[in-house]
């Protein structure tokens, strides 16, 4: 296992088991280990645990929605850049690289660059929309630990979400993929069209060997960020209905254990509407689930090397050469973090605030021009729907 | 990682999981937002109770190595 001693204990990535712990400092003495200068530190921020990596921004899919603006002649930055990135990543502590762009699967070098992040005691994944995967690149993604395609459901649920129809190269991929031995998931973005078939989205996907997957909110970043976001976003019932769909899903299809369920970080917010979730907030916690991470837990790095919060957020200066150090001083990075520790109403006093720090910025900033409460959180709805009322 | 020495195997006599403050399962393999386990959320206390015991055994049985700039001995 290895082991990031943090100021409150140790953050412990498991090798026998996929598993990172967060464990507090008894229970790291009791493991016969001491955090040393780390336990004595001044620090308030810690590095990344995730960084989410663009090894280019070529891609031929053209999604309309497409959160980087990938395109068919996009960046590809040198094998010795990615190497020096995944060097910073190491000083920092850093347990998991995900690959992404861009297209990552129109690299020749992905074998080995998989291989150096492995050689870093850095766990890689990938994301890829499955196009154009052929023996030989799904044979490059062997040495992943996990490899996801984006896979929002068949025929025109996923031309709904991006502007055109890859649905059978993205089934063609899984079964390819679960084919040769790879750990293979889908990501499946939330619409409000795809949400109105999530669950023949997920039949599908498991059928094909898919063994996870992981629902994401969509957001108004790069292509996305235009008014067509507007129709496109869950409605507000989709969203307070979202926590008793995961628990009917979860027991109808990850009771065998075969099947994974996950959420992305900014669909944390709609937990907050759930009497039991938020009942006991700190079983979130237990099990490990992150809400708006941007700046603290997570980092994005850019093909152009530069750091950003989350990879739907602007770049900062900061080169990811400098990570270890530069993420707690970079002061773009230090006011995403001064935004979670001290927000307003309604996110003040929400139980489920530890875990879901205030929604995703990205969409506050959107449609608000500034961080803030997540406007499209059914708690912060309601908050402001009573003040109105109140004004009237 | 900047230390990968392994150290002697450790014997462990005070339960562990009480001290686990969370766990997170699986790897996941989105690059663009941070991904969470939610079935374990809603599963039945004994399947929770194995996730964190498989955590627990892991912790007692791995070899240590430490990363990043913070820990540069056991």
């Amino acid at each position: 296992m290895i082991v990031r001693y943090e100021s409150w204990g140790a953050w412990v990535k498991l090798e026998s088991t996929a598993a990172i712990v967060a464990i507090d400092r008894e229970g790291t003495r009791a493991l016969g280990l001491d955090g040393g200068e780390a336990w004595h530190d001044a620090r308030t921020a810690s590095a990344p645990i995730e960084v989410h990596l663009a090894v280019t921004s070529r891609c031929g899919a053209g999604c309309s929605g497409c959160y980087l603006d990938a395109r068919p002649d996009g960046v590809v930055p040198p094998r010795a850049a990615i190497e020096e990135a995944l060097d910073a990543m190491q000083d920092a502590g850093v347990f998991t690289v995900a690959f992404g762009g861009g297209e990552p699967t129109t690299r020749d070098d992905l074998a080995e660059l998989a291989e150096a992040a492995r050689a870093r005691g850095i766990t890689p994944v990938l994301t890829t929309s499955g196009l154009g995967l052929t023996d030989v690149r799904v044979e490059r993604l062997r040495a992943f630990a996990q490899v996801n395609v984006s896979y929002d459901g068949a025929g025109e649920t996923y031309a709904s979400v991006r502007g055109f129809d890859g649905a059978e190269a993205a089934e063609r991929a899984i079964e390819r993929l679960a084919a040769a031995g790879v750990h293979v998931g889908v990501n499946v973005v939330l619409t409000r069209d795809s949400f109105a078939r999530l669950r023949a989205t997920l039949d599908r996907a498991r059928g094909l060997g898919a063994r996870e997957a992981q629902l994401l909110r969509y957001k108004p970043a790069g292509r996305a960020a235009s008014l067509d976001y507007l129709a496109r976003r869950l409605t507000g019932p989709q969203a307070r209905a979202l926590p008793e769909t995961l628990r009917r899903l979860s027991a109808s299809l990850c009771e065998d254990g075969g099947f994974r369920l996950r959420i992305d970080c900014a669909l944390v917010p709609f937990l907050s509407c759930d009497e039991e979730i938020a009942g006991d907030p700190a079983r979130l916690t237990r099990f490990g689930v992150l809400g708006c991470e941007a700046a603290g837990a997570l980092a994005a790095v850019t093909v152009e090397g530069r750091v950003a919060p989350c990879s739907f957020a602007p770049a900062t200066t900061l080169a990811c050469a400098a990570l270890a150090r530069g993420h707690e001083d970079d002061p773009v990075l230090a006011r995403w973090r001064d935004w979670v520790d001290a927000p307003p109403e309604p996110c003040a006093s929400c139980p489920i605030r530890a875990t879901c720090k205030g929604g995703c910025k990205v969409v506050a900033s959107f449609l608000e021009g500034a961080h803030g409460p997540d406007p499209e959180c059914p708690r912060v709805v309601d908050f402001r729907s009573t003040r109105s009322d109140a004004a009237v | 990682v900047s230390d990968d020495r392994p150290v002697e195997p450790r014997t462990i006599e005070e339960p562990l999981t009480e001290h686990i403050e969370r766990v997170r399962v699986g790897h996941g393999a989105n690059c663009s937002s941070v991904g969470s386990v939610i079935d374990t959320l809603f599963a039945t206390a004994a399947v929770g109770a194995a996730v964190f015991a498989a955590v627990v055994a892991a912790l007692k049985s791995e070899e240590v190595r430490v990363a990043g700039r913070r820990g540069d001995k056991k």
